[in-house]
């Protein structure tokens, strides 16, 4: 009896017993199996343990450590995904970049542009007549690309819509003060500066700044594309651009000299290949006339060459005297040519695209003489065939 | 010997077909210095193809023309060029003056050819238009001159280098007779006073008086008619 009573309460101790331990190491072992999982790091399971004992309360610490490592991992996910995405395209450029600026492939100097084509209409004016074609181009006030004001005041930064205009505007009417309307868009524009001789494909250019600029070629939304700070155009300045370098350092852009973008200008090359042609031919004709123009005069006086030759002059004594003299007359008429030229372009109208660069007035004048003392060659040659004896039984 | 020489000296043309046509004929004629020489005869007969080799213009076909010793045929274009620069002075019908000079400088251009004008050349020429009577129109230009002063001036010119030689072409053809006497007659005087040889064709037979022989030329033959 007391062996039965023993085991009992043995038996019923060992379940008590088990079912105390159970109900203790049931929250360990599933914080056991849980641990392994975030060791994996899956923090989608967390420990449910309602008792408030200690085991309780380590429960609770557990599940706070795991929301604290799940933000953390969050964290760095969302760090690694977006460096990732920021680095990984732009990487490339930004290497190109540093070292395009690190050997001079890039200047200091570089600002950025745009350029918009635009029909203003001073206000007041209503007529259509009045209306104005002009280029808008935006850029930094202060940087090179901004011309110098003949007249005004200069730029200022800010969304402003002061502008400086080319002075030929003057002659249509725009003075400083004056509030220009842009077809199609609501802000206007406030000339406070001329500048002078800049225009774009034979358009007045009207300055701005570039914030008002983009309102302005962007009026349309979305035209921008989402691109922030949108800018036409990137002008470097510098007298060591390797441009080819710089297209192979840098992914998606576009490169050209001042001459290439000159040349590529709509009808520039067309326009510039019929002066060059008529250029050309001028010449040719001048050679032709000067030419021939020496030679009658030799001819006239083949008779006194020939008296000269007679009485013992050498060809190359003739030779040198016609050189020289046609040199001394050509520098004279290239002289009295290039005054009446410099005055011919004082009394144009001024709104005439005409420039006069003196090195080319110097250098084709330099070309002209050339063509003359060679032109006159021809006229030496009919000297040395000069025979002396026909200054012999001749009568005047 | 100084001088002029013509030794047996011919000139011919050939034309196409081949036949021979002679200028001047076995010409001989020796000119001595101070010695005056007219060769006379009609146009065409040639004079001035004869005073054309003389100032080695032209070459002879066959013989020699030996001046101050030195054989014209033997010598290269610009020795020739040379040579009349230095030692021929020709006197030309009709003057001949280069229109832009004035009288001074038709004869320092003669100078101008060799090379730089001295001073010394100024005084020269100078002199010489003293000698021909022109020292108070040493500015005038040709065309502000009578026939006679422009033929004066074509003297002094000649003498400008003090050539050896002196050739004169019809100095006299567009004179009347007054100026052609003291034309001829001033040629005379520079030749002799300045002693040099002196040739002159003319077909003015009133002037023959001055000079110390005269040769007839006709058909290329050379005949000597008065000593």
């Amino acid at each position: 009896m007391i062996l039965f009573t023993f085991t009992i309460a043995i038996v019923f101790a060992g379940c008590i017993l088990w079912f105390i331990s159970k109900k203790i190491t049931a929250p360990l072992r599933e914080m056991n199996d849980i641990a392994r999982l975030y060791a994996k790091g899956d923090f989608s399971k967390s420990v449910h343990v309602n008792s408030n004992d200690e085991i309780g309360q380590l429960a609770n610490s557990f599940t706070y450590m795991a929301k604290e490592l799940n933000q953390l991992e969050n964290t760095r996910k969302q760090f690694i995904s977006n460096v990732s995405h920021e680095l990984r395209s732009p990487l490339t450029s930004i290497k190109g970049f540093i070292i395009a600026l690190m050997d001079g492939t890039i200047p200091s100097n570089k600002r950025a542009m745009g350029s918009h084509v635009a029909v203003v209409l001073k206000e007041g004016n209503k007529d259509d007549s009045e209306k104005l074609d002009v280029s808008i181009l935006g850029i930094e006030p202060g940087s090179f690309l901004e011309p110098s004001v003949v007249e005004g005041k200069p730029l200022t930064e800010g969304d402003n819509y002061q502008v400086t205009v080319n002075s030929s505007l003057k002659d249509k009417g725009i003075e400083l003060g004056d509030i220009l309307e842009i077809e199609g868009f609501d802000e206007t524009l406030e000339v406070i500066g001329f500048v002078e001789g800049e225009t774009f494909n034979h358009l007045p250019s009207i300055f701005i700044d570039l914030e008002p600029w983009r309102s302005i070629h962007f009026a349309a939304p979305g035209s921008d594309m989402g691109v922030e700070s949108p800018v036409n155009a990137i002008m470097l300045q510098g007298d060591t651009i390797d441009t080819e370098k710089l297209a192979n350092s840098i992914d998606g852009i576009e490169i050209a000299t001042k001459k290439e973008a000159i040349n590529g200008l709509p009808g520039y090359t067309a326009e510039n290949g019929t002066i060059m042609m008529m250029l050309g031919f001028l010449l040719v004709i001048s050679a032709f006339v000067i030419g021939v123009f020496f030679y009658v005069l030799t001819l006239q006086k083949a008779n006194q060459f020939g008296v000269m030759k007679a009485i013992g002059a050498s060809n190359g004594f003739l030779a040198k005297a016609i050189i020289s003299q046609i040199t001394l007359l050509a520098t004279i008429s290239i002289g009295i040519g290039i005054i009446f030229t410099y005055g011919t372009a004082a009394i144009l109208p001024p709104g005439m695209p005409f420039a006069l660069d003196s090195s080319l007035v110097f250098s084709y004048a330099i070309i002209l003489l050339v063509v003359s003392v060679l032109s006159s060659l021809i006229s030496v040659r009919r000297i040395t065939k000069i025979d002396p004896l026909q200054a012999i039984g001749r009568v005047e | 010997m100084s001088g002029i020489q013509f030794n047996n000296v011919t000139k011919y043309y050939q034309d196409g077909a081949g036949t021979k046509l002679t200028i001047l004929d076995n010409v001989s004629l020796n000119v001595q210095p101070g010695e005056l020489v007219a060769v006379i005869g009609p146009s065409g007969s040639g004079k001035s193809t004869f005073l054309s080799i003389a100032g080695a213009l032209l070459q002879a076909s066959s013989g020699e023309v030996i001046i101050n010793n030195t054989n014209l045929s033997k010598m290269s274009p610009k020795q020739v060029s040379q040579l009349r620069l230095d030692q021929i002075g020709f006197i030309l019908q009709t003057s001949n003056l280069v229109p832009y000079l004035n009288v001074l400088d038709q004869l320092l251009v003669v100078k101008k050819m060799k090379g730089k004008i001295t001073g010394a050349d100024k005084h020269f020429a100078k002199d010489l238009l003293k000698g021909v009577g022109l020292e108070s129109k040493l500015k005038k230009y040709p065309e502000h001159l009578s026939g006679g002063e422009r033929q004066r001036t074509a003297i002094a010119r000649a003498f400008m280098n003090n050539p050896d030689i002196i050739l004169a072409d019809e100095p006299t053809a567009s004179l009347d007779s007054k100026r052609a006497f003291e034309v001829v007659e001033l040629i005379a005087n520079f030749v002799k006073s300045r002693n040099k040889a002196a040739i002159m064709v003319t077909h003015d037979e009133r002037m023959l008086s001055y000079c110390d022989r005269v040769y007839h030329i006709n058909d290329g033959k050379l005949v000597l008619v008065e000593h």
